[in-house]
């Protein structure tokens, strides 16, 4: 399950548009994977690691 | 502002250089023309090679430019961090090819973007890619980079599983840039 996957089961309701303005996931190609570049979504708390796992 | 008139230079082209810094040349042309600076204006063009690869959906993926046609100064890393950073200040051309393919079992949507110094600069975004089929982006802008710190790198980001660089070797994800004037 990617990044995506698992903050999309977290918050069902976030659309593509939130992804490209408030929210940014990103992987630099480095090998470390995904990760959350910014969260500034105005209501949903940005998940925590936990959430993640 | 002053003239400089070389006595003597009849014919020919005519090449001022600084006694110190020998890879720094200014070429006149013979008959008139466009003066040339040779030595200092840095130009790259790299690409991508190897198998597709498989960003995540929503994800901005950075873009692998492992392989280099030219690299005049020296300036893009093919190896590590896939970036460019330019070593004189000046406004500079980049170019950026992103072709990207879909086999799943949906359409998906690509943006792909050119960062600056880690933060998006401009993006682009593609219509729906069909099950199968192929999208291309390609743009050019100009931007200027300080010649010590900035650096400009390349993302994409599909909006279902995807893939980029269907085709690989053959330039179908590259990154290009050249200074076209000096700060």
């Amino acid at each position: 399950m990617t990044l995506y996957d698992k903050i999309m089961a977290l918050y069902p309701n976030l659309t593509q548009q939130d992804f490209l303005t408030v929210i940014t996931l990103q992987n630099d190609s480095d090998g470390k994977g995904d990760y959350i570049a910014k969260w500034e979504h105005p209501t949903l708390a940005r998940p925590t690691e936990d959430q993640l796992k | 502002m002053g003239t400089l008139v070389l006595s003597g230079a009849t014919s020919g082209s005519t090449t001022l250089q600084p006694t110190d810094a020998t890879t720094q040349t200014i070429t006149l042309p013979p008959g008139g023309g466009t003066a040339m600076v040779s030595g200092n204006m840095p130009a790259f063009s790299a690409y991508y090679s190897g198998s597709p690869q498989t960003p995540a959906a929503n994800t901005w993926t950075k873009l692998i430019f492992n392989t280099e046609d030219f690299d005049t100064a020296n300036c893009f890393d093919s190896t590590t961090n896939y970036r460019y950073t330019p070593n004189v200040a000046g406004y500079y051309q980049i170019n950026l090819i992103c072709t990207v393919g879909q086999n799943g079992s949906s359409t998906t949507g690509y943006s792909s973007a050119i960062y600056r110094n880690g933060s998006i600069y401009v993006i682009t975004q593609t219509g729906q890619v069909q099950n199968g089929a192929y999208g291309n982006q390609s743009f050019s802008i100009i931007l200027y980079l300080n010649g010590t710190s900035d650096y400009i790198e390349a993302y994409v980001n599909p909006t279902n599983t995807g893939y980029y660089s269907p085709v690989s070797n053959l330039r179908g994800v590259s990154l290009s840039g050249s200074l076209v004037r000096a700060a």
